[in-house]
């Protein structure tokens, strides 16, 4: 009786190690894949664009609004601090790229003006967003 | 009886305990599954042109887009509707491929008509689209 009893008390559960190997191989894929978008914090109204596409590096994000606040990471900023924030960016990741939202009213002096201050801040590559209407953003 | 169950337990764990361990690694994955984005935002790539010398002559080059602050569309002296803009730029690019489109915008003009004209260029196919603003 105690006999059968023993070796069930001992071996208490499963195998983990096979689990082990899998979460791993997770955490690696979510590791990797990760990339930490700098967020403007606020929806605007995109302008609508056919020829829109996915911004493969797109993860910096400064958005204008119609009364032409300018926010990103999400906080409103002063169109003065937009290049020393990008510059501090582009140091601690030297691969980003920026996206600008405008919203559909906000002028294009304003969108040009961070536009500039986003390239004098040594990045070249900027993009405008937009939504696509044959979907995808 | 109490041997034998000592030198059971010992070849059932042969190893070290790798309970501690799953749940540090799942509380990483657990993490990293929260904060992943996978979300990419859409836009349309275009380049600021700059004040540097070098690039006036490329300028020069390119056919220019007008937008006034009335929102009339302007090319080669002609206002023309903005659906009318990728016909003009087809034309000049099946005549001149390598130039590029430079878009000169009143600073007071809305983004969307800015991007809507945009929008008509690489329709157009031209993908070599400067912008520029008025002061």
């Amino acid at each position: 009786m105690s006999q059968q009893h023993a070796p069930e008390a001992e071996e208490t559960g499963i195998d983990l190690a096979p689990m082990l190997d899998f979460t791993m191989n997770l955490l690696i894929f979510f590791l990797i894949t990760t990339s930490f978008v700098k967020e403007a914090g606020i929806q605007v109204d995109k302008p609508i664009a056919q020829t829109a596409m996915h911004e493969e590096s797109g993860n910096i994000l400064i958005a204008i609004r119609q009364n032409g606040e300018v926010w990103m990471d999400r906080k409103m900023v002063d169109m003065r601090e937009v290049r020393p924030i990008i510059e501090r960016l582009h140091i601690e990741r030297p691969e980003d790229s920026v996206v600008v939202i405008a919203d559909k009213s906000a002028a294009a002096g304003m969108l040009a003006q961070v536009m500039d201050q986003v390239k004098a801040a040594g990045i070249k590559d900027v993009a405008i967003g937009a939504t696509n209407p044959a979907g995808g953003g | 009886m109490k041997t034998r169950r000592v030198s059971g337990a010992e070849s059932g764990h042969s190893g070290i305990d790798l309970a501690p361990m799953l749940d540090f690694v799942m509380n990483l994955l657990v993490f990293f599954i929260i904060t992943a984005v996978f979300a990419k935002e859409v836009g349309i790539q275009v380049s600021r042109p700059g004040s540097g010398a070098g690039e006036g002559g490329k300028e020069s080059k390119s056919m220019i887009v007008t937008i006034y602050g009335t929102g009339d569309v302007e090319i080669e002296q002609r206002i023309v509707d903005v659906r009318a803009v990728r016909a003009n730029v087809e034309r000049m690019h099946a005549s001149k491929p390598e130039n590029g489109v430079m878009v000169i915008a009143d600073k007071s003009v809305a983004s969307g008509l800015l991007v809507q004209v945009l929008d008509q260029i690489r329709l157009g196919g031209v993908e070599d689209i400067s912008f520029g603003a008025t002061k």
